[in-house]
């Protein structure tokens, strides 16, 4: 049977693709507005575009290698709509079971004679039939450290592998790249002034929604089985927000005590502000501070959906110091714009995206916009620094700068953290922890990559 | 794998009933490859197997979310209409008005010789109606209940239609 414009899943996936890796358009971006512009197209397809989209790019530097290691010449001097029809074929080949290997084929060869390359869909052929031949073969190869290194089993920059392996050894080095490889849950904190979390496990479960109780902290959950989160009723009546269990242990390193003044200078989406407004009980001040309108939209959004009257939202650029605060704030919620390297598993063009000078501007704008904010802390008050990386230029070796130069001391986060987190640290981060910063690393804490450092002004 | 020649309507295989398949050999498993691969190479979502000569019943289809293939296959239930524009490779550029079930529920054999049973609407449902009729037979132009014509000219003269 014939088809009039039927609509062809790979190639909306090979068009987004390009968009991403040949002309560096944000992925979640790219893959929201091809959603949207799709939405005709019924679920199945819609979860095949997005896994084949997201797990293609998730290991572009592994499939350049099996490329590289079957095809004639070397996935760099490939013609770049060629190179990415492959990689899309080879992911098909080796990752998604669902595919048989003939129409991964078979599908690649019709898309590269669709895109005008008529005299190369032998070689598109012959390189993933070479693939499917040697499917076993290549996936043993790609699990074996004695033949391939790290950059390319777990598809990560060589550069960023050797960053990690200085900063955490090599073990460490690779649970942390094969955890940014897994499905990680959406976790969420209850919001404990209006329910508790075993009832609203149970609205949860009216709603079809799997709650699982999260070990730590007491008040999170992991949530699976839900299509559109936003859409539920629970969501929209407050009854939780999203946010990573690292990220809620801020609210709890910043030992709030009823009445505090607070300031968040990078709050979007909110996380941390409507966690500390909580804990003040009503009592107390929050503002919720960021850099667009944009931002600030959501931020409203979150706090009026919470019904917290505690907090209010502010559009101010962090970098520009603001007198009318100075030496105010109890505490001061420091979440700066970082690499965001703690969390490549969820934002998969990143790693191949960041270079390393990036990283040393991300770490100069650091400690400019930590300069600024910390003379906001009222002494005796403190500053709780954090990001979502692990890379030790932004975080610890910021804190070193900012204990040197500014009027700060660490403050031990054993007394301010959950017990059942600090029973499952290792030594090092115990040590850490008790000196006064956290780095949460995936693979080894069961939640994104994170840093925290809690500061007290002198 | 090869692309075969796809028989067209003047064709009298068209117009026979195919034989069951009773097991897997190295033979059959080289058509489903080639009729997948002909199927692709023609930008097609079906084919069956008297399409390209072979009187068997076996037909591959695939509406956009990897190929199905379906041996023997017997449709069990069918639910609600369709109606619209359906086209055939062996009726190559040709577009006629056909009403099928919106829903059709089918039992095959697999490549693997196994039974199951596959479930589609819409596009899945029409095509797995206008292939298993291949294996007896039947054309589209059998059932259309509009002339066939050109596709381009049908679609300008039924658009309208269409998108009610």
């Amino acid at each position: 049977m014939t088809e009039k414009g039927r609509t062809d899943v790979r190639e909306i996936s090979l068009e987004a693709l390009l968009l991403i890796l040949e002309e560096g358009t944000l992925s979640h971006l790219v893959i929201a507005k091809a959603l949207k512009k799709y939405q005709y197209l019924d679920k199945r397809e819609r979860a095949f575009f997005t896994r084949l989209t997201e797990g293609t790019l998730e290991r572009v530097i592994t499939l350049d290698y099996v490329l590289s290691a079957c095809a004639s010449i070397p996935a760099r001097k490939m013609k770049p709509v060629i190179r990415m029809i492959l990689r899309m074929g080879a992911y098909q080949l080796l990752y998604m079971d669902s595919v048989p290997d003939s129409a991964a084929c078979n599908e690649a060869v019709r898309l590269a004679r669709k895109k005008g390359f008529r005299n190369l869909t032998g070689f598109v052929n012959g390189v993933l039939r070479t693939i499917a031949r040697e499917k076993e073969k290549l996936l043993e190869k790609l699990c074996d450290p004695s033949q391939t290194d790290l950059s390319v089993r777990y598809s990560t920059p060589e550069w960023m592998v050797e960053e990690w392996k200085k900063a955490y050894g090599v073990e460490i080095t690779e649970k942390l790249l094969k955890a940014s490889l897994e499905e990680r849950k959406t976790t969420v904190r209850c919001c404990l002034d209006k329910a508790s979390r075993e009832e609203i496990v149970e609205l949860l479960k009216k709603e079809q929604v799997e709650g699982k109780l999260c070990v730590w902290p007491s008040y999170a959950l992991e949530l699976s089985g839900y299509d559109y989160l936003e859409g539920l009723p629970s969501f929209q009546e407050g009854y939780f927000v999203v946010q990573d269990i690292s990220s809620m242990m801020v609210a709890e390193a910043a030992g709030i005590r009823q009445g505090f003044q607070i300031i968040d200078v990078c709050a979007a989406p909110g996380g941390k502000s409507l966690h500390v407004a909580e804990k003040l009980r009503g009592t107390g001040y929050v503002e919720a501070r960021d850099l667009t309108e944009y931002k600030i939209g959501l931020l409203e959004e979150n706090i009026a959906r919470t019904g917290l009257s505690n907090i209010r939202a502010c559009l101010w650029d962090a970098a520009k110091y603001d007198s009318t605060w100075e030496q105010r704030a109890d505490v001061v919620l420091a979440d700066l714009p970082c690499s965001g390297l703690g969390v490549i598993g969820k934002k998969n063009d990143l790693k191949y995206r960041i270079t390393n000078k990036d990283l040393e501007e991300l770490a100069a704008l650091q400690r400019e916009l930590l300069t600024t904010v910390s003379r906001y802390v009222k002494p005796g008050g403190c500053l709780i620094y954090s990001t979502c990386t692990i890379n030790p230029g932004e975080n610890q070796e910021n804190v070193a700068w900012m204990l040197s130069h500014l009027p700060f001391e660490m403050e031990s986060l054993l007394d301010y953290l959950p017990e059942e987190l600090i029973n499952s640290l290792t030594t090092e981060q115990r040590k850490d922890a008790k000196e006064g910063s956290l780095t949460f690393l995936p693979g080894i804490n069961p939640c994104d990559g994170f840093f925290l450092a809690r500061l007290r002004r002198r | 794998m090869a692309i075969r020649n796809i028989r067209t309507e003047e064709d009298e295989v068209l117009r026979k009933r195919c034989r069951e398949i009773t097991e897997m050999t190295p033979k059959l498993a080289t058509l489903i490859d080639d009729m997948l691969e002909t199927m692709y190479e023609a930008n097609g979502v079906g084919l069956a197997a008297p399409q390209v000569g072979i009187l068997k019943r076996v037909v591959v289809i695939d509406v956009g979310d990897g190929p199905y293939i379906l041996i023997n296959p017997v449709i069990l239930e069918t639910d609600g209409s369709q109606t619209g524009g359906e086209g055939c490779l062996s009726l190559p550029g040709k577009t006629a008005t056909v009403t099928r079930p919106n829903y059709v529920k089918v039992r095959a054999l697999g490549r693997d010789m196994k039974e199951y049973e596959l479930e589609g609407t819409e596009l899945l449902a029409r095509a797995i109606c206008h292939e298993c009729d291949h294996l007896d037979g039947v054309l589209y132009t059998d059932k259309a209940e509009s002339p066939v014509m050109d596709t381009e000219e049908y679609y300008e003269t039924y658009q309208a239609q269409d998108e009610e």
